[in-house]
C-alpha cells in the first residue's frame, strides 16, 4: 500500500538524516576511504565490495546498532499535518496541564531567586574557578550553607497535579457502577490488562528462567545460570544491540551488566565523548548556576543519607553539574511534553537573539533527582562514561517520570496502570485502604517516580532496571508496585490509617524485600 | 504528480437522533458533517486529512454524478472506519488522520476502499522492502526539505549555551 511504503521511506529518511550528523558517519566515511587500499576492493564492484568489507569488519553491526538505537528512542514520524507540539503530546488538555505545572515551577524558581538575591547564573571569578578545579574530585567535602534553599518541588506536589487532571470531553456520570475507577487518577488513558501484560512481558513467565530468582543458592547453576552467562558473553562478543536487549529481559549477570547496558544504549566511549565531557566540566568551572545549589541540596538530602550511595557523593556532583550544562539534552524535548525554561540576557528582555534556555539543558531538578544517577555509580567508575550512560537513560526513560503526558510509559499511565491492577485483582484491599484514607497511589507514587531507586536494595534495583532496558518500557514499575501491595496484602488489610500503612513493618522496608520474594511467592501477577 | 488543496465548505455537525433532542435522556452517538465543494470543475479526490476529536468510527458517503442523464446517487465509500480502538479511552482521540484513494486503474471515479485499520499495526514489510531507488529518491526529497527548514531557522551554535560568552540572566520568562 502506498501509505505504508511512504511511512517506511519517511522513517528511513529521518534516521539517515540523524545519523549523518553523528560521529559514526564520519568514522564510516573514513573507513570507506581507507578500504580503497585493500586488494579485495575492486573498482568495477566498488559498492558491493565496500559493503562486504563493512560486514566483515563489524562496521555494519555498529551501523545496525545505531539504527536500532534511533528506532528505540525516536517516536514514529507523525502525520505530516501534525504540528511539533502534537509529537510532544497529542492530547491538548495534557499539554495545557503540563504548561501550567511548568509555570508554577518557574514562578517558584524566580521567587527563590529574588528572595535570596541570588542570580540564576553567575560567571565565577578566576580565583573561584581555580579553587573549584582543584576540588573537582571531592566536591562532597564542601559544606555550603544550603539552609535557605528549598527543592523546587517534591513528588507529592506533582501527585496533586496529576490527581486534578481532567479531560474536558469525558463524562463519568454521577452514579457508581462496576466501571467506576476508584483510584486517584481520573483520566481515561488506555492501560494494559493482565492478558496484555502477559503477552508483552512473555520472558517474565514462570516457565522461563530469571536471574534474581533462578540463580539463588537453592537452584543448581547448571539448570539456568551457567547457560545464561554463556549466552551473555556471546551477545557481547557479537556487539549486537538488539540481541542484548532481548537477552537482558531475563536479567543480566553482574559481571556483564555494565557492558550490556552500554551496548543497549549504544554508548561507546570515543575520544570525542571524553572531550565533550571535559568541555562540560569547563562550563561548570566557568559559570555558577542557581540549579547547582538545588543539586547540592538534593544530593545532601537523599543520596548522602543512603547507606548504599553515600560513597558516590562526589561522582553525583560530577555528573549532575555537567548534565545541567549539556545543550545536547535539549533535542529530547521534541518528544517530551515538557519544554525547556527560557530566559533572556540581562537588559535584553524580549530580544530573540539574546534568548537562552535555563538551565542550558532545560531540566530543573526536583527532590530526589540525584537518585536516578546513584545506582549507575555501581556500574561505571569512569566519569565520562558514567555521564553518557546517565544522560541516555534520562532521555530514554527518566524524563517520562516527571512530566505530564499520555505516553504508555509516562507517569500518568503508570499510576493508572497501578491503580487498575490493584482495583481489578485485589479489590478488597483497594477498597479497605480507600476507606481508611490510605489511597494506595499515595504510598506507591514516590517509588514509581524514582524508578524504585532508594527503595529497593541495589542488586534488586539493577535487576529491575535490566527489565526497563530490555522491554524499553517503564510499565514494569507499575506492575512491581502492585505486586508489592499483593505481597503485603495480609498485613495491609489490618492497618487502620495511612500512617500505619506506611509504617516500618509493612511497606517502608522495601529494601529488605527481594524481587525473589515478591516474584516467586506471588508469581508476580501471573497468579492474580 | 502535483496535488492541490480542493476548496471545500464544511458545515456544522448535525446530530442524528430519533425524537426530541431536548427531552430525551441520552446523548446522540452519531453526528453528520456535510462537506460541499463550491468549485464546479470535476476533480479526482486523492486524500482527505483531518484532526479527530473523540470520534470513534467514521463513515463517508459521496454523492456521485455518473452521467448527465441519470440522477446523482449516494455511494458509501467508507463504513465504520475505526478511529478509536477503545472509545472509552484516549487512544486515537486527538490524532491526525489521512484517508487515501486506492489506486485502481480500472475505476474512473474515485472509489474508496477501507484504509487498513491503524490499530491492527499492519506489518510495514508485508509487501517486502520498498524499491531502494524509489526510497533514495524520497530521501533526496526529504533532504531538500530538511535543508530548507534548517536554513530558515536561526542556527543555534552547537554546544554553547551563552550569548557571546555572556550568561548573565534576568529571571525566567513565562510564555
Amino acid at each position: 500500500m502506498l501509505q505504508e511504503e511512504s511511512d517506511l521511506s519517511l522513517i528511513i529518511a529521518q534516521i539517515v538524516q540523524k545519523l549523518k550528523g553523528s560521529n559514526l558517519y564520519s568514522q564510516l566515511e573514513r573507513q570507506a576511504w581507507a578500504s580503497l587500499q585493500r586488494p579485495e576492493i575492486k573498482l568495477e564492484s566498488l559498492k558491493e565490495d565496500i559493503k562486504e568489507f563493512f560486514k566483515i569488519s563489524g562496521w555494519e553491526k555498529k551501523l545496525q546498532n545505531a539504527v536500532y538505537s534511533e528506532l528505540s528512542v525516536f517516536p514514529l514520524p507523525s502525520h505530516p499535518a501534525a504540528p511539533p507540539e502534537h509529537l510532544k503530546e497529542p492530547l491538548v488538555y495534557m499539554r495545557k496541564a503540563q504548561g501550567s505545572w511548568e509555570k508554577r515551577i518557574l514562578k517558584s524558581l524566580n521567587s527563590m531567586c529574588t528572595e535570596l538575591s541570588i542570580p540564576l547564573a553567575r560567571k565565577r571569578p578566576v580565583g573561584e574557578q581555580k579553587e573549584l578545579l582543584n576540588k573537582w574530585n571531592e566536591m562532597g567535602t564542601d559544606e555550603p550553607d544550603l539552609s535557605l534553599f528549598r527543592p523546587v518541588y517534591a513528588p507529592k506536589d506533582f501527585l496533586e497535579v496529576l490527581i486534578n487532571l481532567r479531560n474536558p470531553n469525558y463524562e463519568n456520570g454521577d452514579s457508581l457502577s462496576f466501571r467506576t475507577h476508584l483510584g486517584l487518577i481520573q483520566v481515561p488513558l488506555k492501560v494494559k490488562d493482565i492478558p496484555e501484560l502477559k503477552e508483552c512481558f512473555v520472558e517474565l513467565g514462570l516457565n522461563i528462567g530469571q536471574l534474581g530468582i533462578d540463580d539463588s543458592t537453592q537452584v543448581p547453576p547448571e539448570l539456568f545460570e551457567n547457560e545464561h552467562v554463556r549466552i551473555g558473553q556471546k551477545v557481547l562478543a557479537q556487539q549486537d544491540s538488539a540481541a542484548a536487549q532481548q537477552y537482558i529481559r531475563q536479567g543480566s549477570p553482574t559481571a556483564l551488566r555494565a557492558e550490556l547496558w552500554a551496548l543497549i544504549l549504544n554508548i561507546s566511549s570515543q575520544p570525542e565523548d571524553v572531550l565533550y565531557y571535559e568541555q562540560l566540566k569547563t562550563n561548570v568551572i566557568q559559570h555558577d548556576l542557581l540549579v547547582d545549589s538545588l543539586i547540592y541540596k538534593d544530593v545532601k538530602l537523599t543520596a548522602s543519607n543512603d547507606d548504599y550511595y553515600f560513597v558516590f557523593e562526589d561522582y553525583l556532583y560530577q555528573v549532575l553539574l555537567c548534565f545541567s550544562r549539556d545543550t545536547s539534552v535539549l533535542s529530547h524535548f521534541a518528544f517530551n511534553s515538557a519544554s525547556p525554561p527560557k530566559s533572556y540576557i540581562r537588559g535584553k528582555l524580549g530580544l530573540e537573539e539574546y534568548a537562552v534556555f535555563y538551565p542550558p539543558n532545560g531540566v530543573i531538578p526536583f527532590h530526589g533527582f540525584s537518585m536516578y544517577v546513584a545506582p549507575l555509580c555501581f556500574l561505571y567508575h569512569e566519569p565520562s562514561k558514567l555521564y553518557q550512560i546517565f544522560r541516555e537513560m534520562y532521555v530514554r526513560f527518566f524524563f517520562r517520570l516527571h512530566s505530564i503526558s499520555s505516553h504508555p510509559s509516562g507517569i500518568v499511565s503508570l499510576c493508572l496502570l497501578f491503580e487498575t491492577l490493584l482495583q481489578t485483582y485485589l479489590p478488597q484491599l483497594f477498597y479497605h485502604l480507600r476507606e481508611i484514607g490510605a489511597q494506595p497511589l499515595r504510598i506507591s507514587f514516590k517509588w514509581m517516580v524514582r524508578a524504585f531507586s532508594g527503595y529497593l536494595a541495589t542488586d534488586q534495583l539493577l535487576l529491575l532496571w535490566d527489565r526497563i532496558l530490555g522491554y524499553n518500557s517503564l510499565e514494569i514499575l507499575a506492575v512491581l508496585a502492585a505486586a508489592v501491595f499483593a505481597f503485603r496484602a495480609v498485613n495491609l488489610m489490618e492497618v487502620t490509617s495511612l500512617a500505619a500503612a506506611e509504617k516500618k513493618n509493612h511497606l517502608r522496608e522495601l529494601k529488605s524485600m527481594s524481587l525473589d520474594d515478591i516474584v516467586k511467592i506471588h508469581g508476580l501477577f501471573w497468579l492474580f | 504528480m502535483s496535488r492541490v488543496l480542493v476548496p471545500c465548505h464544511v458545515k456544522g455537525s448535525v446530530a442524528l437522533q430519533v425524537g426530541d433532542v431536548r427531552t430525551s435522556q441520552g446523548r446522540p452517538g452519531v453526528l453528520v458533517i456535510d462537506v460541499t465543494f463550491p468549485s464546479v470543475a470535476p476533480f479526482e479526490l486523492q486524500e482527505i486529512t483531518f484532526k479527530n476529536y473523540y470520534t470513534a468510527f467514521l463513515s463517508i458517503r459521496v454523492r456521485q454524478y455518473t452521467s448527465a442523464h441519470t440522477p446523482a446517487k449516494w455511494v458509501t465509500c467508507l463504513r465504520d472506519y475505526c478511529l478509536m480502538p477503545d472509545p472509552h479511552s484516549e487512544e486515537g482521540a486527538q490524532e491526525y488522520v489521512s484517508l487515501f484513494k486506492y489506486q485502481s486503474p480500472s475505476v474512473t471515479f474515485p472509489k474508496w476502499l477501507s484504509h487498513p485499520v491503524p490499530c491492527e499495526q499492519p506489518a510495514l514489510l508485508r509487501e517486502g522492502l520498498p524499491d531502494p531507488s524509489r526510497v533514495s529518491s524520497e530521501v533526496q526529497q526529504m533532504w531538500a526539505l530538511t535543508e530548507m527548514i534548517r536554513a530558515s531557522h536561526t542556527s543555534a551554535r552547537i554546544g554553547r549555551f551563552d550569548v557571546d560568552g555572556c550568561y548573565d540572566l534576568n529571571l525566567l520568562s513565562y510564555t
